[in-house]
């Protein structure tokens, strides 16, 4: 069992904070998601946990600070997707998923064949199966993002902290990603996502932290919150909408949000 | 070496070969003739200037080619900019001021190319020393900062023109800027030529690291990379090595940025066979145009108008090719 804890966290660009006073606590294997309108501070969440932003207040992963650790050992202990990778060179797929085992590699060290099988089969996972070869600026955007989620599962990290990886991808794959993301937790390993879709945040998340003015404005638990009480937090992002329950043909309850008229 | 598909491997292959005969022809071109039979039976002039002139121009055609088009490859990989150059944070401008102050206040070539040297040097360590005071991090700093420090090096050099006699003195700088392997002797060459295959081998060796720094920085961060330090080590790499040459040869245009992209061109990809290729395509370029500057007129000709003369038109059909890209 691990625990993750976020305390008094600042931050934001040009000395203007976005995010303020952000706190929360979170257990082991507990997939959370961050929703919030555009410019709440989701982003800057993430990257502020990351340490790409400079900030107030500290993050613990497992009694550890991450403020204090070295880029090498916070990349082997934490994965990061930003909202589009910035690799703008003619590079294979395979290479861009061998930059994850960069923490577990000496300066002048190359990958081994077995990271390189690793390698491939993450990359078959993420549904880019015989596309080792293939120059990752050619793949669409949807597949950049499979392709980094794989780079991003390769090692064994213990928190996943992720920009609305589902962004660019399509109905189908949206799920796979998040079956793939369900897959890979157990009761060590935790995410922190930022959601654009606000159905995968509901029947994928096991929290949702609703951030509104740089702020938590509240906690959700989409399996155990009363409907009435999700849809009048949800209202404050989306306007009016109202939440259903419906059942998979397998059986399993899904929650489903409509968007209703903005009347009065 | 990554992904070994023949195709690269035959162009590598290609590429050594055609440089080996460049080299080849190198060596026997110029204006005293020599001729194979002559060395052989020990022709006492002709073996002076083949040992003393030829292998060291051909060497440095060979080695500053080489070393121009692998540096080129890995600050076009690092500023994720297809036009960046080691001009981009004022190596040429540092060593062109500090070769005319050698010319003026120093004598003998060895001394012009020490000032050089360390012009290019001091333009350096300004230009990465201004970037740091920007905390941020981002590679934008330094090529702002390098601009700057490109003006004042400019500006040093003009200052330095005004002073200098136009009769010997400017000519000669003006005739260092123009760039020539011409008279490179091999008793001057020594230091220049260690340190900088010592700059190559670690250029290959941090091959990885430079295609990590090609992401976006925060990104690159979180892969593990210490990206303010590794991008200084890189660059400071890089740029010693093309100021070890230019500080011998004096400026040459076009190789440093044409032969990244043929390279690239070739091999589609940007592993570490294509720092191999992208280094031996400038050192293709160089070797050829220098047997050109030496054999297309009466009298020697500055290499950069060869280098520049094969090198715009390609510049110009990239940009084209890019335009119907889109």
């Amino acid at each position: 069992m691990s625990f993750f804890s976020v305390s008094q966290l600042s931050a934001g660009y040009d000395r203007e904070h976005v995010i303020e006073d952000i706190s929360f606590e979170l257990e082991g294997g507990c997939l959370t998601g961050i929703l919030g309108a555009n410019g709440s501070g989701k982003t800057t969440l993430l990257k502020a946990v990351c340490g790409i932003l400079p900030h107030k207040g500290n993050c613990t992963l497992d009694q550890v600070l991450l403020e204090g650790l070295p880029p090498k050992k916070l990349a082997a202990l934490c994965g990061y997707i930003p909202q589009r990778s910035g690799i703008s060179i003619d590079i294979s797929a395979l290479e861009v998923v061998l930059m994850g085992y960069n923490p577990e590699l000496k300066l002048l060290e190359r990958p081994n064949r077995e990271m390189r099988q690793a390698a491939a089969q993450a990359l078959s996972l993420a549904g880019l199966q015989g596309m080792e070869d293939v120059n990752y600026l050619h793949l669409s955007e949807g597949q950049k993002q499979l392709c980094i989620l794989a780079r991003t599962l390769t090692a064994s990290r213990q928190l996943l902290l992720l920009d609305e990886p589902e962004s660019a991808l399509d109905f189908r794959f949206r799920y796979r990603m998040f079956e793939i993301l369900r897959g890979w937790m157990n009761d060590r390993r935790l995410i922190l996502t930022a959601l654009h879709d606000p159905m995968l945040a509901l029947n994928y998340c096991d929290r949702l932290l609703i951030l509104s003015n740089g702020g938590i404005q509240c906690v959700l638990s989409p399996a155990s919150d009363p409907p009435e009480k999700m849809e009048q937090e949800l209202e404050a992002i989306y306007g009016r909408i109202s939440l259903h329950t419906c059942h998979r043909q397998d059986g399993a309850r899904q929650l489903v949000m409509l968007k209703e008229p903005e009347g009065r | 070496m990554d992904l070994p598909t023949v195709p690269t491997r035959v162009l590598c292959a290609a590429g050594m070969i055609l440089m080996i005969l460049l080299a080849a022809a190198s060596l026997f071109t110029g204006q005293y003739p020599l001729t194979l039979e002559g060395l052989l039976q020990g022709d006492e002039m002709q073996r002076q200037v083949f040992l003393t002139l030829r292998i060291s121009r051909t060497l440095v055609g060979m080695i500053g080619g080489f070393s121009l088009g692998a540096a080129g490859f890995v600050y076009q990989t690092i500023f994720r900019n297809p036009l960046a150059s080691p001009d981009i944070i004022g190596v040429s401008s540092g060593a062109s001021a500090g070769a005319a102050a050698g010319i003026l206040f120093l004598s003998g070539s060895a001394a012009v190319t020490a000032s050089s040297f360390a012009g290019a040097l001091l333009a350096v360590i300004l230009a990465l020393a201004l970037s740091s005071l920007d905390r941020s991090g981002r590679s934008s700093t330094i090529v702002l900062a390098g601009i700057a420090v490109h003006s004042l090096a400019q500006t040093a050099l003009m200052s330095l023109k005004l002073t200098a006699d136009p009769e010997r003195e400017l000519a000669s700088i003006e005739y260092w800027i123009m760039g020539s392997l011409n008279g490179i002797s091999i008793y001057s060459i020594g230091a220049n030529m260690i340190l900088c295959l010592i700059c190559l081998v670690i250029l290959f060796l941090l091959h990885r690291q430079t295609i990590l720094l090609s992401a976006e920085e925060g990104e690159a961060r979180m892969l593990g990379v210490r990206v303010g330090r590794l991008r200084l080590i890189i660059l400071l790499t890089a740029t010693l090595c093309v100021s070890c040459i230019v500080s011998l040869s004096g400026l040459i245009s076009f190789v440093g940025l044409l032969a990244p992209h043929g390279a690239r061109l070739l091999t589609k990809r940007n592993s570490c066979s294509t720092l191999l290729l992208s280094g031996l395509l400038g050192g293709i370029l160089l070797t050829g145009a220098d047997i050109l500057a030496r054999s297309a007129a009466d009298s020697e000709l500055p290499v950069s108008i060869f280098t520049s003369l094969l090198g715009a038109p390609f510049l110009i059909f990239l940009i084209i090719r890019g335009r119907q890209k889109l």
